[in-house]
C-alpha cells in the first residue's frame, strides 16, 4: 500500500444545533480513487467543505502529506494542491472557457500588476506559458474547440469537464470531485469516468469524489465510505460496501437490510 | 390583415408618446432651435420660429413611418407606405388628443406652468402653430401622418432592389476589408489599428485645445477628468466586482491634498504641483488600502451601503466646524495654485487640457494592460464567483485591496488635477451625487471596459454642457436615460467583450505533460 495524503481525524463540523459531519476519520492513500457516499443531507459536502477550507472544523484535524491544514484559508489550500469542484457548476460564466483555465493557473504563475502594466519579460513569458498551459487541459478534457467561447454558454457536460479542467490547471495531487456526474446521460457518464481513472493514471492525481450513481461508485472507487447523518458509518472496497447491514439501513431504512436478505435469496432460489 | 394593421398603429402610438413627452420637456422647443441655428437663423427666444416646430413634428412623423414600416415589412412599397401612415396617423392621434387637451386648459386659463415650468402660453401657442386649438391640434395630426407615410415611403425606397444593390456592395466591401485586417496577424493587426487610433487621437489632443477656446477646453477638461474617475471605478466595479458608492471620497482626498499643500489660506506650505499630485495619488491609494481593510468581508449590498457611508464620513469632515481651521471648512479652500513646468507656469487652460489628455491616455493605459494580466484575471473571477475564485487558489482579499488602491490612485489623480485646475475645491464638490455620475457614467457606457466609460463619460458629463437648453431637465433625462438603457442595452452602450487568444505554437512538446503532472 501507498502512503496516505490525506488523513481526516475526528473531523466535526457544527452548525447550530445540528452537527452535520461528527467525529470523521478516514484516510485516503496516495493515487486512489477514494468515494464518500451516503443518503441526501449526510454530511458530504460539508466533509468536502471541510477539506478544502472553506469550513474550519470545530473539532478535529485534516492532514495533508501528514501537515496539518486546518484553519487554512481556501486558497492556501488550494496553492498545495488540493483542488475541488462544485455540485452546482460554478465557472466563472462571463469568461471564456480557456480564460477559466488561466484562472487556475493562477497560483502557479507570478507576475504583478506591475509587471502586466510594464508588459516586463516576466509578463510576456508567463502570459505565453499560461495560454499553452491552459490550452493543454482544454485539449485533455476534450474542450480545445470551444476555447474562447464563454464558459456559461457550454453545455451542461461540457461544463463540468471544464471545471475539472480549471481544477487540473491548479496542479492538484487531491482532486475533489463534488457529484461530478449529477445530472448527466448514460454517454456522458461513461465519458467522466474514463476522464477520472486518466486523471489518476496519467497525472497520480489522488481523486476523493461524492457520487449518487452507485454504478460509477462501485466500478471506480478503490475505497468507499459511507457517511449518515454526519457519522461514518462504513468503509471498506465496493463488494464489502454492498454486502454491509448498515449502509443498506441508513439508504432504506430500518429493516432495510432484512429486506435485501429476503431478496437475495429469493434471487437464489 | 387587420392584425397586420394593427402593429403599425401601436408602433404609431409609442412614438405619439414619446412626442408628447418631448415636447413636455421642451425637447422639440430645442431640437428646433437647433435645427434653426444650424441654417444660420437667429434665435432670440426660447422659441424657434415655427417651421422649426413643425420641422421637429416632422422628423418624428417619420421616424415613426420608418420604425412602423421596418418592423412590419410588406413586400410592395405601397405596404410600405400604408404602415407608415397608419403609424403617423396613430401618432398623431396621440398628440391630437395632447393638444386639444392642452388647448382646451389654455382657453380656460388654467395655469399648468406650476407643474410644468417650460410650458409658457408662448410655448403651447408655438406647439399649437398659433392656430386655435382644434385647428392646431389638426395641423399636428396632418403633420404626423404625412410624415410617417413619407418614412414609410422612404423606406420602402431603401429596400427596393436598387438601393439595397448598392448597399450590399458597399457591405461587401467593408466587410472584405475588415476581413484583410483579420487576415493579418494578430499583434500586427493590433499594432495597426493602434498606432492609427493613436495619430488620430493624438492630433485632435495637439490641435484641439489650441483652437477652440477657453469654454471648449473646460468642457473637454471635465469630460476627461470624468474618464480617469470612470476608469478607476471600472477597476473596483467592472473588473473585481465590489460595489463601491462613495468613490469620490478618494477623488475627494486627491483634491484637497492638492489644495492643502498648495494654497495660502490654511496652511501656506506651497509644495508645488507635481510634488503634491503624487502625494495625492499616493494618498488615495492609501486610503483605498485603508478602507478596503475593514470591507473585505462584506461583498454586494453590504459593501455598497458602507462604502457610500464612507463617502458621507469624508464630505462631513470636511466641511466640520472641528476641522474648519485644518480644510478650510465649508467654504472650501481658494486660490490653489497651478503646475509650472521648467520653471514657467503652466496654468492656462490649454496646458490643463493637455495634462488632462496625457492623464486620460495614462489611465487607459495602465487600465488596458491591467485587464489583460493575471491580476485582471484574478479580479474577473472575483467578480464571477468569489469562492469559487478563491478554490482556484486566488487571494481574494488581496486583489481586492489592490483594486481599491489602484482604482482610488485613479481618483486622486483626477481629485488633484480637478482642485488645481479650478483654483479651488469645497466638500460640496464631493457630494454623494458625484459618485452616482461616475457610477451611473460606467453603467451607461459599458461596465468595465474602456470606449464604454469614455462613450459614458461624453454622454453624462459632456453631453449637458454641450445642451445648456436641456439644464432644466437635466436629472430628468439623466433618469429616462438610465431607464432606457437598462431596458434596451442593459450591458450599457458599448458592452464588454472577452479577448480571443491565439494559442501560441508550443515549442517544447512535452513540457505539459511534465508541468501538469506532479512529482509522484
Amino acid at each position: 500500500m501507498s502512503a496516505e495524503i490525506i488523513t481526516a481525524r475526528n473531523v466535526t463540523k457544527v452548525f447550530g444545533g445540528l452537527t452535520a459531519v461528527d467525529g470523521v476519520n478516514l484516510s485516503v492513500n496516495e493515487k486512489a480513487i477514494y468515494s464518500i457516499i451516503g443518503p441526501n443531507g449526510a454530511g458530504k459536502t460539508t466533509f468536502f467543505n471541510c477539506l478544502s477550507g472553506y469550513y474550519t472544523p470545530e473539532n478535529g484535524d485534516v492532514f495533508y502529506c501528514g501537515q496539518s491544514i486546518r484553519g487554512k484559508g481556501t486558497h492556501e489550500i488550494a496553492a498545495l494542491g488540493i483542488l475541488r469542484t462544485y455540485q452546482n457548476i460554478r465557472l466563472f460564466s462571463s469568461l471564456t472557457a480557456i480564460e477559466n483555465v488561466m484562472v487556475g493557473l493562477h497560483h502557479s504563475l507570478h507576475e504583478t500588476w506591475i509587471d502586466a502594466v510594464l508588459h516586463t519579460r516576466r509578463y510576456q513569458k508567463e502570459e505565453k506559458l499560461a495560454l499553452i498551459q491552459a490550452s493543454r487541459w482544454l485539449d485533455f478534457v476534450g474542450l480545445i474547440g470551444c476555447a474562447d467561447a464563454a464558459a456559461g454558454s457550454l453545455p451542461y457536460g461540457a461544463q463540468r469537464r471544464l471545471e475539472i479542467a480549471r481544477a487540473l490547471a491548479g496542479k492538484p495531487r487531491v482532486l475533489l470531485l463534488d457529484e461530478p456526474t449529477a445530472g448527466m446521460n448514460p454517454q456522458e457518464t461513461l465519458e467522466m469516468t474514463t476522464l477520472i481513472r486518466q486523471m489518476r493514471d496519467d497525472f497520480g492525481i489522488t481523486i476523493i469524489l461524492i457520487e449518487h450513481d452507485m454504478h460509477v461508485v462501485m466500478e471506480i472507487s478503490d475505497c468507499i465510505s459511507v457517511l449518515d447523518f454526519g457519522k461514518k458509518i462504513a468503509e471498506g472496497v465496493p463488494s464489502e460496501i454492498q454486502s454491509n447491514a448498515r449502509v443498506i439501513e441508513a439508504y432504506l431504512g430500518p429493516g432495510g437490510a432484512a429486506l435485501a436478505q429476503k431478496f437475495k435469496r429469493k434471487a437464489r432460489k | 390583415m387587420k392584425t397586420t394593421n394593427l402593429q403599425p398603429i401601436q408602433t404609431g402610438f409609442i412614438f405619439g408618446a414619446v412626442n408628447v413627452f418631448l415636447v413636455l420637456i421642451g425637447f422639440n422647443a430645442m431640437i428646433g432651435s437647433l435645427l434653426a441655428k444650424a441654417l444660420g437663423e437667429q434665435v432670440l427666444t426660447a422659441l424657434p420660429p415655427l417651421q422649426f416646430l413643425a420641422a421637429f413634428t416632422g422628423l418624428m412623423g417619420l421616424w415613426s413611418g420608418i420604425a412602423a414600416a421596418r418592423k412590419h415589412s410588406r413586400a410592395r412599397i405601397a405596404g410600405d407606405v400604408l404602415a407608415g401612415l397608419l403609424s403617423g396617423l396613430a401618432a398623431g392621434a396621440v398628440t391630437f388628443v395632447f393638444c386639444v387637451g392642452i388647448g382646451w386648459l389654455l382657453t380656460n386659463k388654467i395655469d399648468i406652468r406650476n407643474y410644468l415650468t417650460v410650458l409658457s402660453f408662448d410655448f403651447i401657442n408655438g406647439v399649437l402653430m398659433r392656430l386655435p386649438p382644434l385647428i392646431g391640434a389638426l395641423a399636428n395630426l396632418g403633420i404626423l401622418a404625412a410624415a410617417g407615410a413619407a418614412g414609410g415611403l422612404l423606406y420602402g425606397f431603401i429596400q427596393s432592389s436598387k438601393v439595397q444593390q448598392m448597399g450590399q456592395q458597399i457591405l461587401a466591401l467593408t466587410r472584405s476589408t475588415t476581413e484583410k485586417m483579420k487576415r493579418l496577424d494578430h499583434g500586427r493587426r493590433r499594432l495597426a489599428l493602434q498606432l492609427v487610433g493613436v495619430a488620430m487621437a493624438g492630433a485632435a489632443v495637439i490641435f484641439l485645445p489650441l483652437n477652440w477656446g477657453s469654454y471648449w477646453n473646460y468642457v473637454a477638461g471635465t469630460v476627461g477628468l470624468y474618464v480617469i474617475l470612470g476608469l478607476g471605478l471600472n477597476l473596483i466595479v467592472g473588473l473585481s466586482g465590489q460595489l463601491v458608492l462613495g468613490y469620490i471620497a478618494f477623488f475627494a482626498i486627491g483634491a484637497y491634498t492638492m489644495a492643502l499643500l498648495n494654497s495660502p489660506v490654511p496652511h501656506n506650505l506651497m509644495l508645488g504641483f507635481w510634488p503634491a499630485l503624487v502625494l495625492g495619488v499616493l494618498l488615495a491609494a492609501l486610503a483605498g488600502l485603508l478602507l478596503g481593510l475593514p470591507l473585505m468581508r462584506l461583498r454586494g449590498d453590504y459593501l455598497a451601503i458602507v462604502t457610500l457611508g464612507f463617502g458621507e464620513i469624508i464630505r462631513i469632515l470636511l466641511k466640520s466646524d472641528a476641522l474648519t481651521d485644518f480644510s478650510g471648512g465649508p467654504r472650501g479652500i481658494q486660490n490653489i495654485s497651478g503646475p509650472t513646468l521648467f520653471g514657467r507656469p503652466f496654468n492656462s487652460d490649454i496646458d490643463f487640457m493637455y495634462l488632462i489628455a496625457i492623464s486620460v491616455a495614462l489611465a487607459a493605459f495602465v487600465y488596458n494592460r491591467l485587464q489583460l494580466s493575471r491580476p485582471g484575471r484574478a479580479w474577473l473571477s472575483i467578480r464571477e464567483d468569489e469562492t469559487a475564485a478563491r478554490a482556484c487558489g486566488v487571494n481574494t482579499t488581496r486583489y481586492k485591496l489592490l483594486a481599491l488602491a489602484l482604482g482610488a490612485a485613479f481618483a486622486g489623480l483626477a481629485g488633484a488635477i480637478y482642485a488645481s485646475r479650478n483654483q479651488f475645491t469645497g466638500p460640496e464638490e464631493h457630494s454623494l451625487m458625484a459618485s452616482i455620475n461616475v457610477l451611473s457614467l460606467i453603467i451607461v457606457g459599458g461596465l468595465g471596459n474602456i470606449p464604454g466609460t469614455i462613450l459614458g463619460a461624453f454622454a453624462l458629463k459632456g453631453l449637458p454642457e454641450i445642451l445648456r437648453e436641456f439644464s432644466n431637465y437635466r436629472l430628468l433625462t439623466f433618469g429616462a436615460l438610465l431607464v432606457v438603457m437598462m431596458l434596451s442595452r442593459p450591458a450599457g452602450l458599448i458592452p464588454s467583450k472577452r479577448p480571443q487568444y491565439k494559442i501560441p505554437q508550443e515549442s517544447e512538446p512535452d513540457e505539459s505533460h511534465v508541468e501538469g503532472k506532479n512529482v509522484s
